[in-house]
């Protein structure tokens, strides 16, 4: 695409993404019509337990965007430096992910604790899951601010991806946490090789709410993953461009003292 | 001073390869050091955390130990219990077999009207005799906050749910059969 300037444009869009994103619009419109309307109210907690719909799988959703970004970030450090581009291609794929996962855990948080206010009768407590899930939230917030920390970009790539497998072993401890510890908040909606407590119209618009928002989550994470690779370019261009120049202009080479102010 | 030049000499290579050894030590190290304070940090958070309430049986047997000291006490209302005396919710919660009477200070949860909710209750033992459908007590907790911890079961508002009455096998081995008749 070319700008009104005569600039060339870099767009994150492709026709699949465009697809995709009408895709995730109509999803969550259904999934909408299906947790506000067609789903009953629960017989203990009427109305509230709509929260479920966006509570349970923001929470699978990030897992899963910290799973991705956890191979991510191995694959990055054992078959980065076989490749030519040092396997940028992973650590951006990690980083992508990762914001979507510590943005689906910030709306896990967010609807946990207004759902908790009309449940529990209160917004926060310090129990095991919510302590866990907060850590969570902390740790890979602190991931995102060491990839923005200026570094050689494969060195940065490095030192995130270390922090990303550490900060994974948080994520079965906060799943299990229900089980481990007494908890104010319940046990897991849904466990493998247990018969589901949630009665069919709740379940099944359950389910659907999680497909839905996977495609919510995947389209940012292609969006974000394009974003990073401009931002890349952006970087290499300009750097490329500040050489140029000095060459052009027959100044001498770059000195520390440049950088004085 | 010794001028004299000396006979091996460290190639830049070499140099390089030592630095990035120890840098190497370091940053192992310090990556160690921070997992065990991390690890600390949160096994201290995660020691109230866990300790997050004591059920109803557990609460009775270490009555001695707690005296007046603050803590959670978690069971089921016995729905039949709940009346309010001068401003304060009296009931009775049951976990284990084991039966205290509650004495609440401040507005209940919504959800507390729900018949056989769990409920964790902040507060301490108080001594004075009553009588609880398990027999005579020398103690009641008197609480001044309560939670409701509802369960991972959810069911439309228009079907009868199972547990709405009680959990299966819940009061079986209990001694008392008064708490069975009025589920």
């Amino acid at each position: 695409m070319t700008s009104a300037k005569g600039r060339s444009v870099k767009m994150t869009a492709t026709p699949f993404t465009r697809a995709l994103g009408f895709l995730a619009l109509a999803a969550v419109a259904v999934m909408a019509l299906l947790g506000l309307v067609v789903s009953p109210p629960d017989v203990v907690q009427g109305e509230a337990v709509r929260m479920l719909y966006l509570h349970v799988p923001a929470i699978w959703i990030a897992y899963g965007s910290f799973a991705v970004t956890s191979v991510s970030s191995l694959l990055f450090l054992r078959r980065g430096k076989r490749r030519e581009d040092k396997g940028r291609h992973y650590d951006r794929l990690g980083g992508a992910a990762a914001e979507v996962g510590v943005l689906f855990t910030g709306v896990t948080l967010i609807t946990g604790m207004l759902w908790g206010k009309v449940t529990w009768g209160t917004y926060w407590q310090w129990d095991a899951r919510l302590t866990t899930t907060v850590l969570l939230f902390v740790t890979y917030l602190g991931y995102l601010a060491l990839r923005r920390l200026p570094a050689d970009p494969v060195v940065r790539g490095r030192r995130a991806a270390i922090m990303a497998l550490i900060s994974f072993i948080n994520v079965p401890i906060v799943h299990y946490s229900v089980d481990w510890w007494r908890t104010l908040h319940q046990k897991a909606s849904l466990s493998v090789g247990r018969r589901p407590e949630i009665t069919g119209e709740m379940y099944w618009t359950l389910l659907y709410s999680a497909v839905a928002v996977t495609f919510v989550a995947v389209w940012l994470v292609t969006h974000r993953y394009r974003v990073i690779r401009l931002e890349e370019i952006r970087d290499e261009e300009m750097l490329t461009a500040l050489i140029s120049q000095r060459v052009s202009q027959d100044l001498p080479p770059v000195s520390d003292g440049d950088f004085d102010e | 001073m010794d001028l004299t030049p000396r006979e091996e000499v460290e190639s830049p290579e070499d140099v390089r390869r030592r630095i990035h050894r120890k840098r190497r030590w370091a940053i192992l190290a310090l990556s160690v050091l921070l997992v065990v304070v991390v690890a600390f940090v949160t096994a201290q958070g995660l020691r109230n955390a866990t300790l997050f309430f004591r059920n109803v049986d557990e609460a009775v047997a270490q009555r001695s130990e707690l005296q007046e000291r603050r803590f959670r006490i978690q069971g089921r209302v016995i729905p039949s219990t709940v009346r309010n005396e001068s401003g304060i919710t009296v009931f009775e919660i049951v976990h284990n077999c084991a039966v205290a009477e509650i004495r609440h200070s401040g507005d209940p949860p919504e959800l507390f009207e729900s018949p056989w909710i769990p409920v964790v209750l902040e507060g301490k033992w108080s001594e004075g005799t009553v009588q609880t459908l398990a027999g005579s007590d020398s103690h009641y907790f008197f609480s001044d906050r309560m939670l409701v911890k509802h369960t991972n079961e959810y069911a439309s508002a228009n079907e009868e749910r199972i547990s709405e009455a009680l959990p299966d096998g819940f009061l079986e081995e209990c001694a008392f059969d008064d708490l069975a008749s009025q589920s």
